[in-house]
């Protein structure tokens, strides 16, 4: 809170503030302690530590686990039956860095004001194309119940969309 | 069709949620199962990109025709010389009982072959397309309209084929809307909606 009324001091030139060595106390957030929201799929996950970085987003390879389902083994970054190889500069101690694992798995992202959107798996979506087996998805009635398409196993059903646009 | 083990699941692709979508159920009188899909996760999963479109799957879970037009009318729009909408519903729903009624014999289940023609890995700009898509509803759940904005063109530039990343934006400046729309559809080469392929599989004609 200090470090806010110095910005707001009366008398004290915006522009030289910028051009002055306290410039960066102008986003204190950022600098202490920087977090993130991950969309991914149905989940948006607020991930509270991550490591700061203006381009890329290190995250706890902890956190992997509930950001997209997979976890960090030492043959590789693993999810289900299938493990993709992380080359060493994609790990630094407890980081993982997400956004470069992405563009190694041609999975593509984007990313404003600390949220980062993270669209399908290519390696995860290619098992619909082979074996036609339909994607799970998780989606609200109209209660707010999640239903999920795996719960109609054993019935055919047609799924329809429809919009009130 | 219940009583042969059949489910149809409705998913309205409103990011406006039940405000938006619940009235139109109400007015349906639905009897199936009735989605708010306010993510559009439906149309993610199964590639598409207006509305209505359709896709069966099996009791195994398996994808017997992949998304395409699910109409239950039979509809000429005549919106623009040149320019009808046409909607095929006889033909979906007749398809649609056989296949209720006969499973994998129906004539109208695809075969592997099939299948694979008719559907396509998403290319790297239509999968940025989705994501940008996604992080627009986000901003937009935040009344972060600016930022809503920004991505939900990011997605209609990456992926101008996908009808429902343009009209959900739309839908939220309702003023402008039938304009949006009309010059869009004005600039389309190809049908609206793409004509069924409702041709029986040849391995089962005889």
């Amino acid at each position: 809170m200090r470090r806010v009324s110095i910005v707001n001091r009366p008398g004290l030139n915006r522009r030289r503030l910028l051009l002055s060595a306290a410039a960066p106390v102008l986003c204190p957030a950022r600098a202490a302690s920087p977090s993130a929201t991950v969309l991914y799929g149905d989940r948006a996950t607020p991930v509270e530590k991550i490591r700061p970085d203006p381009k890329e987003l290190w995250v706890r390879a902890a956190d992997l686990p509930r950001i997209n389902g997979f976890e960090v083994k030492p043959q590789g970054a693993c999810r289900a039956d299938m493990c993709i190889p992380v080359p060493k500069d994609l790990k630094s101690g407890e980081w993982f860095n997400l956004s470069g694992f992405a563009r190694r798995i041609r999975q593509a992202y984007v990313a404003d004001a600390g949220v980062w959107s993270f669209g399908e798996i290519p390696a995860v979506r290619a098992d619909f194309y082979d074996s036609r087996i339909a994607p799970d998805f998780a989606v609200p009635d109209r209660a707010g119940r999640i239903v999920h398409l795996s719960a109609f196993r054993g019935k055919k059903v047609l799924v329809v969309s429809w919009a009130s646009w | 069709m219940k009583d042969r083990n059949f489910e149809i699941v409705a998913a309205a692709q409103d990011t406006g949620g039940e405000v938006a979508a619940g009235r139109w159920y109400d007015r349906a009188h639905a009897t199936f199962t009735t989605l708010i899909d306010a993510q559009h996760a439906v149309s993610t999963a199964f590639q598409f990109i207006n509305v209505p479109m359709g896709i069966w799957i099996d009791e195994k879970g398996r994808v017997v025709r992949p998304a395409e037009p699910a109409w239950n009318t039979d509809q000429v729009m005549k919106i623009a010389a040149g320019k009808d909408i046409v909607t095929e519903g006889a033909v979906y729903t007749n398809a649609l009982r056989d296949w209720v009624t006969n499973g994998e014999r129906s004539a109208y289940a695809l075969s592997d072959a099939e299948f694979a023609r008719r559907v396509k890995p998403r290319s790297a700009g239509e999968m940025e397309a989705d994501a940008s898509f996604k992080l627009a509803v986000w901003f937009h759940g935040k009344n972060d309209d600016a930022r809503a904005a920004k991505h939900w063109e990011h997605a209609q530039q990456l992926n101008p084929d996908d009808w429902n990343y343009a009209r959900q934006q739309w839908a939220f400046t309702p003023e402008q809307a039938g304009k949006n729309w009309m010059d869009k559809f004005q600039k389309l080469d190809g049908p609206y909606y793409p004509k069924l392929d409702m041709s029986a599989e040849p391995a089962k004609k005889q």
